[in-house]
């Protein structure tokens, strides 16, 4: 436990560190959902498993779709088209 | 683990400032808003969470076991639900500027005009990107 609680802190900051330094936007969403899911096991090891589990919802879930169906929007519209 | 994890939210929150002052697609740009808003979750979940103090709440809990703070939690799930909802509006207002300006970087944005000069008009956007692109290289 003394061991994996800096560990995880660690790869945090290293996931947070790898969605901002992808540049390519629909390789990002993979970084997201890496981040997402990383932040889960962080905060279910800190004991708190509500917030593991509203972020696994959230944050490896719903908020890569939310990127995904932006980046649809964006390239299936040709720019200044309306809809 | 004192320190650790102040040292990781302020890292996550500098990273993701710095992801945001040089991002060149706004698409990214709110990936790298998510990645501050991480560093919120992670330093209030740090604070909460202590080890072989007396809890907070259920003070007759024999220290010396792990106990964690209820309240931190609950402004970190309001947080993530905040920071969702963010999330897809700002998304939404990417989509919309991509509509109306025909771009995605920010550094390409023009600033927003009731009805725009003459003959420069961008109601609603019915101009199409290509010849407001040419007009902008042009200019």
């Amino acid at each position: 436990m003394t061991v994996i609680l800096p560990l995880l802190f660690l790869l945090t900051a290293v996931s947070g560190t790898a969605v901002v330094l992808v540049r390519d936007p629909t390789r990002q969403i993979f970084a997201i959902a890496i981040n997402g899911l990383v932040l889960t096991i962080l905060f279910d090891a800190l004991q708190a498993p509500d917030v593991a589990l509203s972020e696994l919802a959230v944050g490896s879930a719903a908020v890569p779709l939310l990127f995904l169906v932006a980046l649809m929007a964006v390239r299936t519209q040709a720019p200044g088209e309306e809809s | 683990m004192s320190v650790l994890p102040y040292a990781v939210a302020a890292w996550l929150f500098g990273v993701g400032l710095y992801g945001i002052a040089t991002s060149r697609n706004f698409i990214h740009l709110v990936g790298c808003l998510g990645v501050c808003q991480s560093a919120t979750y992670v330093l209030l979940l740090g604070l909460g969470y202590r080890w072989g103090s007396i809890a907070p709440i259920f003070y007759d809990h024999p220290p010396g076991t792990p106990a964690v703070d209820p309240v931190m939690q609950a402004l970190v799930l309001t947080d993530i639900v905040v920071g969702a909802t963010l999330t897809a509006l700002l998304l939404v207002l990417t989509v919309q500027a991509y509509k109306r300006g025909g771009s995605l970087d920010p550094e390409k944005l023009r600033p927003m005009r009731a009805g725009g000069k003459s003959g420069q008009r961008q109601d609603a956007g019915h101009t199409s990107g290509r010849v407001s692109e040419g007009g902008r290289k042009a200019s």
